[in-house]
């Protein structure tokens, strides 16, 4: 042990700019580059090129062409494999080919493109809550889209339900809800969990009841939407749905390298140079609007942005927060489970209900299995 | 021009404040001045609620002062945005939380997210920074394994390796050893002086007063938001100061080994009622 130099000896005084070494160079042969990465170097950039969350996003777009080949061709009313591929190519009679190319594709990519909003909104609500259950199912944002899109049906003779803008109008005030009373959105935790639930139920209660004051026919319709259903969805919905998604998921991968340092506790994370309450107002509102949209397109259709981020991460492993793998996984859980709901019984069930008779199980096993280290 | 770190007539207080905004319910820091030069480790003491904390979470950007101003290298860190701080300042909190099942490495590494971006992701530099930082603070041999596997001592030294290689002129620590045993103490607060022997300038709350007077350069002893004692220990930590910061009656002694001040606290003495 030495003792410490008197205060007055001269100390070396480093130039202003360049902060000063460490103490010794270190073992050069110590390896500690990320392990999982190759490192591409040129100039002054640098990348890092993750070999694992490659190879399984590859396999993942892999696993999404099966399921897309198998929607395309699989059918509820009895028409062929054969005749559905030449509904694809074109070759088939004329009502083949409408069938296949104006209702059955458009969905399938619909339901593709709201899985991987779902996902992704679920990715940045677990990472903002520090917990797998903050989702946007629970924090309120699904109610909220769901009862302005319910509310907009009010009065009105058809059972079609009302426009899909709707959906992230209603999710961005359900969210400034639990955000006010929860108070701010740099609140961490349970609070912004329990303010959610309250606020979930309260308006989930005030869809209900305005459906309950539909006629049969009006109630009938919404009740199929409410529950999560891509029945009849077509490119009228997907090109906006695509072009959001064409903003959005940018800024949520541009957000990606800041969301791994926001798994710190918030002094960590400031001190390592980020605008704490800044990132999380905005990975909030990005949240919100993806979660919006898909509701306000598909329905609340349950478990995926629950699902898909815990499957990503134990697919991508647990060193980044798995922006691309939660949205890849989230496309496959909802045109897996839409196509499972078209051919699996005589009358079409909604794909929210499949996701719900899967994700019951799910949830269980992420409350009670996984990793038992993290706080669930 | 020399890296000094000063602060000048700082208050700080609760709710934090704004700049240049009304004065706060409660004032935490009540016009505090320093200047601590490079190379120096400075022990911020005092008893429970004086202030002290919140004086250094001002220094690390994270608790917006009413007024005063704290610089780094001539510039107010708190008119610098959060990154370009986090280039001259780094901060190890009390108790700090890392992402699940993160590598020694993968720790260290993040300290060097403030220097990384987009089109900067792995650079030589960050290579050397955290080589040096994980052998500097003889987590080497560990680094590959898991954080939450450790003991107490080893997560505190990887933690320390983390903020070394953000390679901060400014390093500061939330009491780096209240955790910790006697050993592992003194392993921490070794390695604190290394690093200021190095040439950085090292802050840090400690409340074991002895452990202070041994490895500080300079006590800052704070009562009530103010900074009653500032200086070398062996002229500032005495039987007096003891009692005027913590209420005790204590006998300072002289080290065998170096003099430097050693507090022990009175049998029976008890706290008065000030």
């Amino acid at each position: 042990m030495t003792p410490p130099t008197a205060p007055d000896a001269p100390a070396p005084t480093p130039p202003a700019t360049t902060p000063p070494a460490v103490p010794t160079g270190g073992d050069a042969a110590l390896r500690v580059a990320p392990a999982d990465s190759t490192v591409l170097r040129t100039g002054t950039w640098s990348w890092l090129f993750p070999h694992r969350a490659a190879l399984v996003s590859l396999g993942l777009l892999a696993v999404i062409a099966v399921i897309v080949a198998l929607a395309t061709l699989a059918s509820s009313n009895g028409m062929s494999m054969g005749t559905s591929l030449r509904g694809l190519l074109g070759t088939g009679d004329r009502l083949t080919v409408m069938l296949v190319q104006e209702f059955r594709l458009p969905r399938i990519v619909v339901g593709l493109l709201v899985g991987a909003a779902l996902g992704i909104a679920g990715c940045l609500t677990q990472t903002l809550a520090g917990n797998r259950l903050a989702t946007p199912d629970i924090i309120g944002v699904n109610e909220g889209a769901t009862g302005a899109v319910v509310a907009s049906v009010v009065g009105s003779s058809t059972a079609m339900v009302g426009e899909w803008w709707l959906g992230p109008l209603g999710a961005a005030g359900a969210a400034a809800l639990v955000v006010l009373c929860a108070g701010g959105a740099g609140t961490r935790g349970y609070r912004v969990l329990v303010v959610g639930i309250g606020v979930s139920t309260i308006i989930g209660a005030i869809s209900d009841l305005v459906m309950s004051r539909q006629n049969d026919n009006t109630a009938g319709g919404v009740f199929l939407w409410s529950v999560g259903s891509l029945s009849g969805r077509d490119y009228g919905v997907g090109q906006p749905l695509a072009l959001c998604l064409l903003v959005l998921v940018p800024l949520a991968l541009v957000a990606g390298r800041r969301l791994d340092v926001l798994r710190f506790d918030d002094d960590v994370a400031a001190a390592l140079g980020l605008n704490v309450p800044l990132l999380r107002g905005l990975t909030l509102a990005l949240a919100v609007a993806l979660a919006g949209i898909a509701v306000g397109i598909g329905g609340p259709i349950a478990f995926v942005a629950l699902a898909a981020p815990v499957i990503a991460t134990k697919l991508y492993g647990p060193t980044r927060v798995p922006v691309i793998g939660s949205a890849l996984v989230g496309a496959a859980l909802v045109a897996a489970s839409d196509v499972l709901g078209r051919v699996v019984a005589p009358v079409e069930i909604p794909v929210g209900v499949i996701t719900s008779v899967l994700g019951g199980p799910f949830l269980l096993w992420v409350l009670f299995g996984g990793s038992p280290s993290r706080k669930a | 021009m020399t890296v000094e770190l000063v602060v000048q007539q700082l208050k700080a207080g609760y709710p934090a404040g704004t700049r240049g905004g009304a004065e706060p319910a409660h004032l935490a820091v009540r016009g505090v001045d320093l200047t601590i030069a490079p190379g120096q480790v400075v022990a911020i003491v005092g008893p429970n609620g004086c202030g002290k904390s919140t004086l250094l979470r001002a220094m690390a950007r994270l608790h917006q002062p009413h007024a005063g101003t704290v610089s780094v290298g001539g510039d107010d860190i708190w008119r610098l945005r959060q990154r370009a701080a986090a280039h001259r300042v780094s901060l190890l909190p009390q108790s700090p939380q890392a992402p699940e099942a993160v590598t020694v490495a993968g720790l260290v590494r993040y300290g060097r997210h403030p220097h990384q971006g987009l089109f900067r992701q792995w650079s030589r530099e960050d290579e050397r920074a955290v080589r040096a930082a994980l052998t500097a603070t003889g987590v080497a041999d560990l680094a590959e394994r898991r954080l939450d596997q450790l003991s107490g001592g080893q997560r505190q030294r990887c933690w320390l390796a983390m903020v070394l290689a953000q390679e901060t002129q400014v390093v500061l620590l939330d009491e780096p050893t209240s955790a910790l045993d006697l050993g592992h103490a003194v392993e921490v607060l070794e390695l604190v002086r290394e690093v200021a022997t190095a040439g950085r300038t090292v802050v840090m709350v400690v409340h074991d007063l002895t452990s202070a007077a041994r490895y500080a350069d300079v006590i800052v002893a704070m009562r009530d938001g103010e900074v009653v004692a500032t200086g070398p220990s062996r002229e500032v930590v005495d039987a007096a100061l003891v009692e005027r910061l913590y209420g005790v009656p204590a006998d300072v002694l002289a080290a065998p080994v170096d003099g430097s001040p050693v507090v022990v606290p009175r049998a029976g003495g008890g706290r008065d009622d000030r």
